[in-house]
């Protein structure tokens, strides 16, 4: 590392985006945590909330659920991001388009169509009841595996992209090296593929986790009161219980868990890379 | 003969209308290292990934060992390859690149230790052995590839171009480096390449790729003094030629009429069958009385160093290229100097056909 510290001009070309940010979204950020602090006491709002059962298990939902989102949102994109990664022409454009143009449509509207096909006469509780997986049809709305599915739906895109774009600069040629060693597909997808595209993945599972752990508008649609995380507690306290204190507290206790997961994610991938 | 260690029968490959590899047979020798030598495009990579498995021929059989390969996949075939561009994995160091075989096939912790070990002294990078791959030279590089690949104990190594990207000095000091490797460790190798020079030192046989074919398959002294087609002579050092028409033969010696006069030759040919007439540059003196002799005009004298080229124009517009240690004496541009050179040097080949390309 070099050590001495010079001014970088270039530094200079963040200047719109630093001050953008600071106004829009730094400076109301200060006033939360200010409020949070300031009402009754200084950080007896965060004792208070961390000495409620009730906390813990809208803690608990949240990271939960979004825990489960990234799972599905990995499980189906790598595939799709290998294959995406590896088509030409086509192909390519096709599934492009599919992940790409989903994303104009509304995350509202997308909640509401979830609500149709999870409902007991559902599209999806009439096949597997058809398929006889099911014995009698069931209702997937208003419960944590459609919360999951529908979340997984809106959300996968932010995971496959990054993964394709570091696969895509994978040399195909480095494959193949393995195979000529004698290393099986499934030893070059755990020890080639999986290895080089890992700054993919934990982008990928940074914008996913922190996204699902933030969302508001599905959980609220999909799943309704009875089920609350850290996001949908905010908005009731503000919205509802006019208790803003609450509100500014679960919303900084939301944002310290998504910086986390998201500093936590850049310095792995940083160190990743750097021994790449 | 016993049978050949690697066969390759009728191996053909199109992509669409293009067909890349036009049956293509090869039979290699246990032990021998084989240079695949070819213009850009004759389909040298095309072959070797089809040694390889990294691809399937439309038809034709690949064996190796006895054993038929042609749609094993490429991790049961036991050959090595060395990439063009090296594919080294650049999320593993040196050491952990050269192990990555070994481990794939489950082999013991110690034995890896030792066999890395090996490897890397043998290409003499056992003091890199802990670098990442992107803080090696080309050359490094080069070497950590060759380890890799043979760590795992091939059967057959196969070469890319490996040297393409290093310059001169290096590269001959890399040729002789492999060579004493592949000596050593006692692998058949096939070693592409489209340098000439490369392909004549390094190689037991040397097989001239062009348009999909093997044109011959030979040693480099043959295929330098015995070419069997006029693209060999030409891809393989420098040649001249001069057209005619062969008007006797006699006891596999024939009389050919050229714009230039005379000339004999050994070969078989029907009188009357339009001939390309090919000579080596070093074999030609300048001076009368050789076996072979015509009148020819300087026009250029190049210094090359060691040696002098000597550009001549024959009668009717033929050029002559003449190789000597020295200019002869008092000889200017303009001259008109006799040439000669003996029978036995004198290269005929059939005509090309109307329009089609040498
Ligand atoms: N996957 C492919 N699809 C279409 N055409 C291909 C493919 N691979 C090779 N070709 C074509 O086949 C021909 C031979 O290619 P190949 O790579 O075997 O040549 P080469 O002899 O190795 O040339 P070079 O010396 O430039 O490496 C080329 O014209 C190339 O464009
Ligand atoms: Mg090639």
């Amino acid at each position: 590392m070099s050590t001495t510290r010079r001014f970088d001009p270039i530094l200079l070309l963040a200047a719109p985006a630093v001050a953008y940010l600071t106004v829009v979204y730094g400076l109301p950020l200060l006033f939360l945590l200010g409020r949070s602090l300031l009402g009754t006491g200084g950080f007896s709002a965060f004792a208070g909330f961390f000495a409620d059962p009730f906390s813990w298990i809208v803690l608990g939902n949240t990271v939960r659920s979004a825990a489960l989102v990234t799972l599905v949102c990995l499980v189906i994109g790598y595939p799709t991001a290998l294959v995406l990664a590896r088509a030409g022409g086509f192909v390519q454009a096709a599934i492009l388009v599919a992940i790409i143009l989903p994303l104009s449509v509304g995350v509202v509207v997308k909640a509401f169509a979830w609500q149709i096909v999870l409902r007991r006469d559902g599209v999806v509780s009439q096949i597997f009841t058809g398929l006889g997986i099911w014995d009698e049809p069931q209702r997937l709305l208003f419960t944590e595996t459609g919360l999951v599915i529908g979340a997984a739906n809106i959300f996968v895109p932010f995971m496959i992209l990054p993964i394709y774009s570091v696969l895509k600069l994978v040399d195909p040629r480095l494959g193949e090296a393995a195979a000529t060693l004698g290393a099986s597909p499934v030893y070059r997808f755990f020890k080639v593929a999986i290895p080089l595209s890992l700054p993919g993945i934990i982008t990928g599972i940074a914008f996913v986790f922190s996204m699902a752990a933030s969302m508001y508008v599905i959980p609220s649609l999909v799943i309704g009161d009875r089920f609350q995380t850290l996001a949908t507690l905010t908005g009731r306290s503000f919205l509802f219980m006019r208790n803003e204190q609450l509100g500014s507290t679960t919303a900084v206790v939301l944002l310290a868990l998504t910086i986390g997961i998201v500093v936590a994610s850049s310095r792995l991938s940083r160190r990743l890379g750097g021994a790449a | 003969m016993n049978p050949a260690f690697l066969d390759i029968t009728g191996a053909s490959r199109s992509f669409g209308a293009a067909t890349v590899l036009d049956g293509v047979d090869l039979a290699v020798g246990k032990g021998e290292f084989i240079s695949l030598l070819g213009p850009s495009g004759c389909g040298k990579t095309t072959l070797l990934r089809i040694v390889a498995g990294l691809m399937t021929p439309d038809t034709g059989r690949v064996v190796l060992d006895t054993h038929e390969i042609t749609r094993k996949p490429p991790h049961r075939r036991d050959i090595g390859v060395v990439f063009q561009n090296y594919a080294l994995f650049p999320h593993l160091s040196v050491a952990e690149n050269v192990a990555f075989g070994l481990k794939a096939r489950g082999a013991a912790r110690e034995t890896i230790a030792l066999t890395v070990a090996r490897y890397l002294g043998l290409v003499q990078m056992t003091a890199f052995a802990d670098r990442s791959i992107k803080a090696l030279s080309g050359g490094q590089q080069q070497r950590v590839a060759v380890a890799r690949a043979l760590a795992v104990g091939p059967k057959l190594m196969l070469l890319d171009e490996p040297f393409s990207a290093l310059d001169r000095k290096l590269r001959e000091a890399m040729q002789i480096d492999l060579k004493r490797i592949l000596r050593e460790v006692g692998t058949t190798a096939i070693f592409v390449t489209h340098d000439q020079d490369e392909a004549l030192t390094m190689s037991d046989r040397i097989a001239v790729m062009y348009r999909g074919r093997i044109e011959q398959l030979d040693t480099p002294t043959q295929i330098y003094h015995r070419p069997a087609t006029p693209f060999a002579l030409d891809f393989v050092g420098l040649s001249s030629r001069l057209a005619g028409t062969v008007v006797a033969s006699h006891e596999r010696m024939l009389t050919i009429e050229t714009a230039a006069g005379r000339l004999c030759a050994p070969g078989q040919f029907i009188p009357g069958s339009p001939v390309v007439i090919g000579i080596r540059p070093e074999r030609v003196t300048v001076g009368a009385g050789g076996e072979n002799s015509i009148e020819a005009t300087l026009i250029d004298i190049v210094f090359q160093g060691a040696r002098v080229q000597l550009h001549f124009e024959a009668p009717a517009g033929g050029r002559l290229l003449v190789e000597a240690h020295e200019a002869p004496s008092g000889a200017a541009p303009g001259a008109s100097l006799p040439l000669s050179w003996r029978q036995a040097d004198t290269l005929v080949y059939p005509a090309p056909a109307e329009g089609g390309a040498a």
